[in-house]
């Protein structure tokens, strides 16, 4: 089963090309068509966010699409307990507090009071417990594996006493958008309509959804915040192929969009405003020690030293992106400054180390399995055939059963992060980290010191520290090589406000459209 | 005049003639021509035309020159396996359903109508995300798919012969099956199997162009034109002209294709117009004359 993972968005070109087309056409042709039935884009006001998106759901429903980038969409129409601020905090979202016992295995969160889901329901705590309950049984749960530390929830009225498995001071950070945007448990009980018709209690309801394609939101004048949303409507629509985006946004097709790093210098010269949302990007080259012949150190440290990052950053990211050698770009809390450089490029030690193996330059042949296109492993077929390892690509539109049972010995992935430091560092070293192709192998130290790092409380001094730790830990692992960081990029129409820096999230509190 | 000179005659099938052999050499001596490994990637990314790089370099810092010439086989050999599968799975069948009994006819003309029914395009890529991303199984099926056309002008053309005097007087004198389609009716089907051989190649480059473009049929880092075509588009940003050179090569090749097709329909028109101005022996078909063009 598919975890809380993140769908890579750079391979998507192929998918998006056949319908690149069409997507040309319809824009093309949607003024002449709207103008005919005299309810032209102007006529919604001028309070409409236009977003054209790579990541738009597969899955309206929460519980199904995971922790993946479409989570930003999601947000739209679900809230959740907590957010994050522009630090990265957990701070009140329908939870307008919470507080932990003296022990810090259980903690208590008070949910606001008169709201509702857009279905009528009651927001309260049943509600809370619905969705965790939900959220580690349902049998297509994407999200069971982040929830580990949950043992059970208790509704009191407004008050959902979440009881905890282990000491663990992560849970506001991880029952925010990313894990737990909750639904209306009435229309939860039929999560296949849930799937495609979203009932939250969110800034925004859902009006109409083509699956695929385009989904029309309106302002939820019952949301907790209502009175700093000052957007009226919201189309949401799947972008098509990345070339074409900047031109939608140029005509007003669009006002917004997540853009290519390729197609930022067009956008900047179309006059947009293109920035960069901090986040927590980390892309990986993703190796299975119970394979062959990763099974052997000496190959995996062969693959650590061949892998020149800075060449990723140089032809992918156009100057926006970083290299990385951990699960999240440099100046992250969680980014230890000593295990930086561990294995830098060294094609002649890579070399050595093939020759001890036993491989002869050109014996060693690997298969790297992607789901879609990807200059990416283009360059690193390139980078492993300079130290003599044979890479022939293979594209597997299935590419997500195989990966996420563990079935592949060589592959890519990239995250956009989580939330909470702690799950993104079990995501990739854990021993049933969704994200660790080498399941259930865990590096020796990383139990302990993940754990410290759950039982520190986030103000706690020793925090950062702990946290590191635990990343030091994680980056013993054999099964992971971290790559570099590409950025969230977006571009918008200046009529579009600022948006809040809220890192890796698209928060539309006080964003105004068109000065409304 | 011979057929052949007198299609070199014309210039649309002399420059059709041309291009494609140009086309074939590209084919066949491509990778050698090519200045650069097509493969070996640089740190000099998106690079304008040149004298080290004629055509500029990709994304990755390759030289598009010498991937454009390369990736002419991959093309060419697509097409060309279209186009050979259409033929034998539609003119053999063709042929023989006019001879071998209405069973076979019967069920040879449902199989056709259902072929036609199948959108091409669609089919191959339903193939390969059943059989593997590979374009050999793509191509034969599409060749499949394609074969009504050959399937249609055989059996009409040999419809044609099969009723005349002298394939009968043929069969009288016991001549074989095999025999009458060797010395009758293959040549009278040779002219409209020649046009539907060089439309059909035409449709071979759109379609293997087509599948490559989508990302269909090859592995990275193997070049196509349709491929080179996809990529280019995702940086017009940068090289806007970047898409010219494998768009002029794929529809250059199709447009000789086409070209070639017309040249050769020309031909033939004129050889069985010039029989027709023969004296017709009295009480001749209209099909005749061509059944006595030799």
């Amino acid at each position: 089963m598919p975890g809380p993972v993140t769908p890579r968005r750079r391979p998507r070109r192929p998918a998006v090309r056949a319908t690149a087309l069409g997507a040309a056409l319809a824009a093309l042709l949607a003024p002449s068509l709207t103008a005919c039935g005299g309810n032209s884009s102007g006529a919604a006001g001028n309070s409409t966010l236009k977003w054209a998106t790579s990541s738009f759901p597969a899955h309206w429903d929460p519980v199904v699409g995971g922790s993946g980038a479409q989570f930003r969409a999601l947000a739209l129409t679900y809230a959740s307990l907590t957010r994050v601020n522009e630090k990265g905090d957990a701070v009140p979202d329908l939870a307008e507090s919470w507080k932990y016992n003296a022990e810090g295995d259980q903690v208590t969160f008070r949910v606001r009071s008169g709201l509702k889901f857009s279905d009528g329901e009651p927001v309260n705590a049943a509600a809370v417990k619905a969705a965790v309950e939900r959220a580690k049984k349902q049998k297509n749960s994407a999200l069971f594996g982040d929830l580990t530390s949950i043992r059970s929830v208790e509704a009191k009225g407004q008050d959902a006493v979440v009881h905890l498995t282990q000491v663990d001071y992560q849970i506001p950070q991880l029952l925010g958008e990313r894990v737990l945007q909750i639904a209306s448990p009435k229309a939860a009980r039929k999560p296949a309509a849930l799937d495609q018709n979203p009932v939250g209690a969110g800034p925004f309801t859902v009006t109409q959804v083509i699956p695929g394609t385009k989904a029309v939101l309106k302002k939820n004048p019952d949301y907790w915040d209502a009175k700093n949303i000052h957007i009226d409507k919201v189309e949401l629509t799947s972008a098509p192929d990345a070339s074409t985006v900047v031109s939608g946004l140029r005509t007003g097709v669009y006002n917004f969009a997540d853009i290519d790093p390729r197609q930022a210098g067009e956008a900047k010269k179309a006059g947009l405003d293109v920035f960069v949302q901090p986040g927590y990007n980390a892309a990986n080259i993703s190796l299975n020690v119970n394979k062959a012949p990763f099974d052997d150190d000496k190959v995996v440290d062969a693959v650590r030293y061949a892998v020149n990052r800075e060449e990723f950053v140089d032809k992918l990211t156009f100057g926006y992106g970083k290299s990385t050698d951990q699960p999240f770009p440099p100046g992250y809390i969680a980014y230890d400054p000593g295990s930086a450089e561990k294995y830098p490029y060294d094609p002649a030690a890579s070399r050595k180390l093939l020759a001890k193996a036993g491989y002869q330059p050109g014996e060693l042949k690997l298969k790297l399995v992607i789901p879609a296109e990807d200059p990416a492993a283009e360059i690193v077929q390139s980078q492993l055939a300079k130290v003599g390892i044979k890479v022939t690509i293979k594209i597997d539109k299935n590419w997500a059963t195989p990966f996420f049972a563990k079935d592949l010995a060589f592959s890519l992935y990239s995250t956009t992060g989580r939330d909470s430091a702690v799950q993104t560092l079990t995501a990739h070293f854990g021993p049933d980290g969704p994200l660790n192709l080498s399941s259930p192998y865990q590096p020796s130290g990383f139990p302990r010191a993940v754990a410290e790092a759950r039982r520190t409380p986030i103000d706690d001094p020793r925090y950062a520290a702990k946290l590191r730790a635990a990343t030091r830990a994680g980056l013993d692992t054999k099964a992971l090589v971290f790559t570099y960081s590409s950025p969230n990029l977006f571009a918008k129409s200046s009529r579009i406000s600022a948006l809040p820096k809220n890192p890796a999230h698209l928060n539309w509190t006080g964003v105004t459209v068109g000065g409304s | 005049m011979s057929v052949h000179r007198r299609l070199w005659s014309l210039a649309s099938g002399r420059s059709a003639l041309i291009v494609l052999a140009l086309v074939a050499l590209l084919a066949l001596l491509g990778p050698l021509l090519a200045p650069q490994d097509p493969l070996a990637q640089s740190g000099n990314t998106l690079a304008g035309p040149s004298g080290a790089h004629w055509l500029g370099t990709d994304y990755l810092g390759r030289d598009v020159f010498s991937r454009l010439l390369d990736g002419s086989r991959v093309s060419v050999l697509g097409a060309l396996e279209v186009t050979l599968t259409a033929l034998v799975t539609g003119a053999v069948p063709g042929i023989l359903s006019v001879h071998l009994g209405r069973v076979f006819e019967w069920v040879t003309l449902r199989l056709t109508d259902t072929l036609v029914a199948l959108p091409f395009l669609l089919f191959a890529v339903a193939v390969i995300a059943l059989l593997g991303n590979g374009l050999t199984q793509a191509m034969l099926v599409t060749g499949v798919l394609v074969s009504p056309l050959f399937y249609r002008v055989s059996r009409a053309a040999t419809l044609a012969v099969a009723r005349s005097p002298y394939v009968e007087a043929a069969l009288l004198s016991g001549a074989s099956l095999g025999w009458i389609v060797r010395h009758h009716v293959w040549t009278k089907v040779l002219p409209p199997l020649a046009i539907a051989l060089a439309q059909t190649l035409g449709t071979g480059f759109v379609i293997v162009s087509s599948l490559t473009f989508l990302g269909i049929g090859v592995q990275p880092p193997e070049p196509t034109w349709g491929g080179l075509l996809a990529s280019d588009l995702g940086y017009l940003g940068h090289q806007p002209w970047a898409p010219v050179p494998p768009a002029l090569l794929i529809t250059g090749t199709v447009l000789a294709a086409n070209l070639l097709a017309d040249a050769i329909r020309d031909v033939s028109g004129e050889a069985g117009h010039s029989v027709a101005r023969r004296p017709a022996p009295p009480g001749k078909t209209p099909a005749a004359p061509a059944g006595g063009a030799r």
